[in-house]
């Protein structure tokens, strides 16, 4: 999952380059390259942060380049199996986003016809195939070379021959074009050109196009011209900023006293004691809903689960989560379910896969995302924001939140709808959610106790999270975290769990850190507790403010706001992601990049 | 140019407000002093600030996260160990003259230009002011400094120090010099450059404001809401009438028969009323809510905060997240606070009460009472007392 | 020779009009202030034009294409990010040798352009009551010596008027361009350095006219209006007055009973009448409809909107696509007489003018027997319900009920 860009028009083609890889950056990170064209292909590229990239870049001259910011897939992070990849006669370079599936038995074919490989990577086998199929014509040899490739890719070719042209190609992998005035662009992502035009055409699977410094040609899967109206993007390019904060992960951890606010805001009324969306989403809850299935991947699964627990018990409707990979391939379709798909940046490819194909089963689908725009909430029937402003860091935090919450008004006023729930009881919980703000500063206020748990964890070779109930997604959770960020291995359990198989992973070197909150769950939590301990961890409990009687079970204990009753999740889901940040910083790990990993899942 | 602002010090005679906000952070007209010492700093052509943070500095960072076209920078002073320390940690990031102001102090775009514009290699701001600042007292001859005076025995001299100044870079090494030997404040710093000979220029600042106690902070909220923007948002229903100058923020409700004077500030994501009164200078902050048939006059509502029905809030601070439940009654009179061992004299004062409360129905306050953060007070209390943080009244 | 138009800012200071469009597309007398520009400079024989774009570029684009319309050629380049005059003109280097370039929205006359045509490296200069509102420019003679900001007190009141004529060599003094105090690349910088080196002739303009806020838009179409020639394409049924000249377009009707006393500009497919007085001084765009016992004087309204009952808009603008319900009348004179104050982006303005009705963003639907105050300025989107008041200042999305 990577990301890409092309420029060619009047500006200095490198300097556009490098800032529209920085404003990727996101997308991947382990190694980045460009190649301009003056003449020659002008080639640099390395592995490492894209600022020392910056640094290190020459001043290439011209005014037509490519770049690419990479995230391996196949092949190691060197500089040679970083992007773009040239061609045998160095002529023509490539920058390539997907999987070529067949590229082993293409590269054979390619190396007894002569052609000289550099790297083990996928993507340069079609750098030489282009050359291969080239014979004056950049685009038709473009689309005799894929022709022979199966796999997904988003492409963006240049030729030193046709030196005023840059071809770009299409299939289940994101690519946009930029019009500019004088410009034009290609990348895989808006963010990239944003700054300079705020014209898009989208290209479709299948399609290739060729733009140049005045023209833009699409051509469909048949290789003929096609029109296509340009889209105006509203967004404003806010450079995100850490502002001041060591990491992002942090900032947005942070974000959430403010985050809490801003789902409900404009959508509950505390005077009215009422819970309202936008039009699209009223008229889905008001036809009667007979059951739910949420589809959602990683932290969002995460949030479906907790969404699970949260609708089915205050409005008894059952609820079932599965994760989006799967559905797409198994299980059967209600289409008489509400499909709730869950999705941060409305991108993630599996996810979309299988709100596809709930809609061509007949369902209606219903998004919780965070971007505006973005593909999942144009394929919705209705779509609800999470509104908590752009998410950077690539662990999921106020997002995770925020998505909690989402569901937590749906469940509302899901139960409102159906009676489930009367007007005292929807203000009692309009009360509740209004505290969370001070909940939550609460938990931040904490966060040296926090790190002084985290001393705890930061050895650790596996740590265990347990919960019950609600509560025991969100160890899934807090497990997730700790390993996305701090590479400690961890897995979250329900408590109950634990004595049908996990109980033989439980050694004194393994902390266990149990979630126990006053409700129907907690007596058996403490029996829970005792028993882990009767095997050797240190259990660290997160309790609440006021409970004195875990003291006496749990080894340490971590605090979170009293009278929170259901939505205490938040603040607890916070607290672990204090802790996981802490432990993650003592290791000295890179918290917003962690290794291996990348924000927006766009491949499979 | 660029600014060294000061934001690191905890500001403990603003208790119980400051337990979990930095001094730098309260609101004053919604907006945090901060924010204003930084307009006026870049009003005046500033490009950069160098915020040197202390004391809950996350807070500080997560709201100037929007803060655009400006670049800010943020240093962090361990410990807190008085003015000159917390303006040597900005060290690195100067390269030439630079001003160095306090975050907490409101003071205009004019007067720090005027500083800028200042030829001197020396030169601060200072006010005329019947009482001392903290910053001490200052004696001038022919338009120089010629002595500070930190807390003076008599009530002499007609201008007190903002604690503003204009420096060269090689103050840092001065300053490094003299707290080896134990001087810790800027003010002592700049007596004895002045005691080796060097000129201060003064400059008679425009507007300057400090807050000092918890009061305070009505009295600058009346003084600087007449600049706060005065548009409305949000949906205003039928039967509200609003007069003056009235700043409703987006996304709040005010609902039917409210009765707002302005000059009157309310954020975003509030609920008003119905048929509630507000009425000149006051405050109201984000998300929060006041049920029907309250009055609110001249007082500083934090965000988050509830105000429960047929409410009197006069003259009074309600801290942030505060839930206060029917029929308070704030009471405004006279009254002596003791505040740090000081007894201050008070006029026409009501309630100030500090973040997360839980005030039960028909609870009376008299005048000039602070109350703690987090405080739980039962219902039909009559409070004659102050009530320290975290405590409960049954 | 190529002219460069500067077209690429938003124009806080007219909002809620430039939420949606740049500052350059507002309409007066039913054309875009940068059109004017473009007539004006054809009329001076230029044949080439370059629009520097930015802020919504689109509707510029839109509304201009390639010049075809005029038989002119005219080439966009995107600024990328509002950087100042001097980086707007620097993105241009490639595309010109000897230009002029002028500020898209001011407006600049025939005899102007050709003035500065004629003249090489040269600049428009303008004499003015309120100096101290601009920039100040020193002469020695007939050169510049230095251009100032703005100073309260002014030792002369010649200003900046904001036009052009450059040689390639003002590309080399862009780049040496530092930021100013604003944190923007100004080309009155670049030029202050290049008099050191190259004389500059200061040409005093003819007809010149600023417009900084949305009221300053009524000025700038009366004076607009005054010059228009009378030019009907629509269609006018029995018994309708017309006094003056009026520019009525095509598939517009006139119903019966209308009263119409020019200059008044009408666009296309519009319904005027039956029965409305429209009075002069006032440009209606596409797509409108002023219905039965309205009046409208002094006003400027945007495509799309309607005034169509018993509606009475007096010295008001009106965004696009919006809808005044019955009743809907708009106050513009204080019953004390004063001066009419304004609050506009927050901040209270006096206009220093005795009347003024109410500035409008677009999509404004207004209930019936709505009232609209004195200088009432009304964002986009916003709702006023049934009987309500608007006054001062009502912020986008909002909903008086």
């Amino acid at each position: 999952m990577c990301g890409i860009i092309g420029y060619v028009g009047f500006r200095d083609a490198n300097k556009v380059l490098i800032d529209s890889l920085k404003r990727l950056e996101y997308r991947g990170y382990d190694s980045a390259g460009v190649s301009v064209i003056d003449k020659k292909q002008q080639l640099f590229k390395d592995v490492g942060e894209i600022d020392v990239f910056r640094k290190n870049l020459p001043n290439f001259k011209g005014d037509i380049g490519i770049g690419h910011t990479r995230w391996a897939t196949h092949g190691g992070v060197t500089k040679d199996n970083a992007h773009p990849h040239l061609s045998s006669n160095k002529k023509i370079a490539v920058v390539h986003n997907g999987i070529i599936e067949n590229y082993s038995k293409l590269r054979d074919n390619l190396k007894n016809k002569g052609y000289n490989f550099l790297s083990q990577t996928d993507s340069e086998v079609i750098a030489h195939l282009i050359e291969d199929n080239y014979k004056g014509n950049l685009e038709k040899a473009v689309f005799q070379a894929l022709k022979k490739v199966n796999g997904y890719y988003a492409l963006v070719v240049t030729c030193t021959d046709e030196p005023e042209k840059i071809v770009g190609a299409r299939k289940d992998s994101p690519l946009v074009i930029g019009v500019g005035d004088n410009e034009n662009f290609l990348a895989s992502d808006i963010t990239a050109f944003l700054k300079y035009t705020n014209r898009v055409i989208y290209l479709n699977d299948g399609e290739t196009c060729v733009i140049s410094k005045k023209d833009i040609i699409l051509l469909d899967e048949n290789n003929k011209p096609i029109e296509r109206e340009e889209n105006i993007i509203n967004w404003e390019l806010k450079d995100a900023e850490k502002s001041g904060f060591p990491h992002f992960m942090l900032k947005e951890i942070y974000d959430q006293s403010e985050t809490v606010h801003h789902v409900i805001r404009g959508r509950i009324s505390e005077i009215d004691r009422t819970i309202e969306f936008n039009e699209n989403v009223e008229i889905l809850l008001k036809n009667g809903i007979d059951s739910i299935d949420i589809v959602a991947c990683g932290t969002s699964y995460y949030s479906g689960l907790v969404g699970k627990y949260l609708i089915e018990k205050l409005t008894g409707i059952p609820v079932n989560v599965e994760l989006s990979s799967e559905y797409r391939y198994f299980g059967t379709r209600n289409e008489s379910s509400l499909v709730i798909g869950v999705t941060q940046s409305g991108e993630t490819l599996d996810t979309l896969a299988a709100l596809r194909e709930a809609k061509s089963s007949g369902c209606k689908i219903l998004v919780i995302t965070n971007v505006i725009g973005s593909t999942a909430t144009r394929i919705s029937d209705a779509y609800i924001l999470t509104q908590s402003g752009p998410e950077i860091g690539v662990a999921a935090t106020k997002t995770f939140t925020s998505q909690n919450l989402v569901l937590f008004l749906l469940a509302l006023k899901i139960a409102k709808l159906k009676n489930k729930i009367g007007a005292d009881e929807l203000y009692k919980y309009i009360l509740d959610l209004k505290e969370l703000p001070r909940k939550v500063r609460q938990v931040l206020d904490q966060s040296s106790e926090i790190r002084d748990i985290a001393f705890q964890l930061k050895n650790s070779k596996s740590v265990f999270f347990i919960g019950r109930g609600i509560n025991y997604p969100i160890s899934l959770e807090g497990a997730l975290k700790l390993k996305e960020i701090s590479y400690v291995h961890a897995e979250g359990f329900a408590a109950g769990e634990l004595k049908h198989g996990p109980f033989a992973l439980l050694t004194k070197i393994t902390p266990v850190i149990a979630i126990v909150t006053n409700d129907s769950t907690y007596d058996k939590m403490i029996a829970n507790i005792g028993e882990v301990k009767a095997r050797g961890p240190q259990v660290i409990a997160v309790a609440e403010e006021n409970d004195t009687e875990i003291e006496k079970h749990a080894d340490f204990v971590l605090r979170f706001p009293s009278n929170s009753n259901i939505l205490s999740c938040i603040p607890i889901a916070i607290l672990l992601q204090l802790l996981s940040y802490h432990v993650a910083s003592l290791k000295g790990c890179s918290i917003d990049k962690p290794r291996n990993l990348a924000k927006s899942v766009t491949v499979e | 140019m660029k600014a060294v602002i000061l934001a690191a010090g905890e500001g403990k005679r603003l208790r119980p407000f400051t337990e979990t906000l930095p001094k730098v952070m309260l609101p004053v007209a919604n907006k945090p002093v901060l924010e204003y010492v930084i307009d006026a700093v870049k009003k005046s052509g500033v490009t950069e600030v160098i915020i040197v943070v202390g004391y809950k500095k996350e807070v500080i960072m997560e709201h100037l996260k929007n803060y655009k076209n400006i670049k800010i920078t943020y240093v962090t002073q361990d410990k807190q160990l008085g003015t000159a320390h917390a303006l040597l940690q900005a060290r690195n990031h100067i390269k030439g003259p630079f001003i160095v102001l306090s975050g907490d102090n409101i003071i205009d775009q004019k007067s720090i230009l005027n500083l800028i514009k200042d030829k001197s290699e020396y030169s601060m701001l200072i006010k005329e002011n019947p009482q001392p600042s903290k910053y001490g007292v200052v004696f001038i001859e022919k338009g120089k400094l010629k002595e500070i005076v930190e807390k003076p025995k008599e009530e002499v001299g007609k201008f007190i120090s903002t604690g503003i100044y204009k420096l060269p870079k090689s103050i840092f090494a001065k300053i490094k010099e003299l707290s080896s030997e134990g001087v810790y404040g800027i003010s002592s710093v700049i007596q004895s450059i002045i005691d080796k000979g060097e000129t201060i220029n003064t400059i008679i600042a425009d507007l300057w404001a400090d807050i000092v106690y918890p009061w305070d902070l009505i009295h600058l909220n009346e003084a600087m809401i007449h600049k706060a923007p005065s548009s409305v948002s949000g949906v205003i229903e039928k039967g509200v009438i609003i007069k003056g100058g009235v700043s409703v923020g987006k996304d709040t409700v005010i609902h039917s028969g409210c009765y707002i004077v302005g000059p009157v500030v309310v954020g975003q994501g509030c609920e008003i009323g119905p048929n509630s009164c507000i009425f000149p200078s006051t405050t109201i902050g984000d998300n929060s809510v006041v049920h029907p048939f309250s009055q609110v006059r001249n007082s500083v509502v934090m965000n988050d905060a509830h105000i429960g029905s047929s409410s009197f809030i006069k003259n009074s601070i309600i801290g942030r997240g505060s839930i206060i439940e029917n029929n308070f009654s704030s009471v405004d009179g006279n009254s002596t606070v003791e505040i740090e061992g000081e007894f201050k004299k008070l006029e026409k004062i009501g309630a100030m009460i500090g973040e997360d409360c839980n005030i039960g129905s028909n609870v009376v306050i008299e005048p000039g009472k602070i109350i703690g953060r987090k405080c739980k007070i039962a219902p039909l209390k009559r409070i004659i007392d102050n009530i320290p943080s975290n405590s409960k009244v049954m | 020779m190529k002219c460069v138009i500067l077209a690429a800012g938003e124009g806080k200071r007219m909002h809620p009009l430039t939420f949606t469009r740049p500052k350059v597309m507002l309409p007066i007398g039913n054309k875009p202030l940068l059109e004017w520009n473009l007539l004006n400079a054809i009329d001076a024989g230029i044949k080439e034009f370059i629009f520097v774009v930015g802020y919504k570029s689109e509707m510029v684009r839109n509304y201009f294409g390639d010049g075809e319309k005029w038989n002119v050629k005219i080439e966009y380049v995107n600024q990328g990010e509002p950087l100042g005059t001097a980086h707007a003109i620097s993105v241009v280097e490639k595309f010109v040798k000897d230009f002029i370039v002028i500020c898209g929205d001011t407006i600049f006359g025939k005899e102007d352009f050709k003035n500065i045509v004629k003249t090489k490296d040269c600049m428009g200069l303008v004499k003015v009551e309120n100096a101290s509102e601009y920039g100040i420019v020193e002469l020695d003679e007939e050169n510049v010596v230095k251009i100032y900001e703005k100073i309260d007190e002014p030792f002369t009141n010649i200003i900046n008027g904001g036009i052009y004529h450059f040689s390639s060599k003002i590309f080399s003094y862009i780049r040496k361009t530092k930021k100013s105090l604003r944190g923007e690349f100004e080309i009155t910088d670049s030029i202050n350095m290049m008099v050191k080196y190259t004389k500059l002739r200061g040409i005093f303009l003819k007809n010149w006219r600023d417009v900084v806020y949305p009221w300053h838009l009524l000025d700038a179409n009366e004076e607009i209006l005054k010059k228009i020639n009378k030019k009907i394409d629509g269609t006018f049924e029995k018994n309708t007055a017309i006094k003056g000249k009026i520019i009525v377009g095509k598939n517009s009707k006139i119903l019966s009973g209308s009263y119409i006393e020019g200059p008044v500009v009408i666009g296309e497919n519009c319904k005027i009448g039956p029965n409305c007085y429209i009075r002069p001084y006032t440009s209606i765009g596409n797509n409108c409809h002023i219905g039965n016992a309205c009046e409208v004087k002094n006003s400027i309204i945007l495509n799309n909107s309607n005034v169509p009952h018993q509606n009475y808009v007096g010295d008001s603008v009106i965004g696009e696509n919006c809808n005044l319900g019955a009743g809907t009348k708009v106050a513009n004179l204080r019953l004390d007489k004063g001066n009419i104050k304004v609050v506009l982006n927050g901040k209270k303005l006096d206009t220093k003018r005795r009347k003024l009705g109410m500035i409008l963003g677009d999509n404004v639907q207004t209930g019936i027997n709505s009232m609209m105050n004195v200088g009432a300025i009304i964002g986009n989107n916003v709702f006023i319900g049934p009987g309500s008041i608007a006054n001062g200042e009502i912020e986008s999305e909002s909903k008086i009920l």
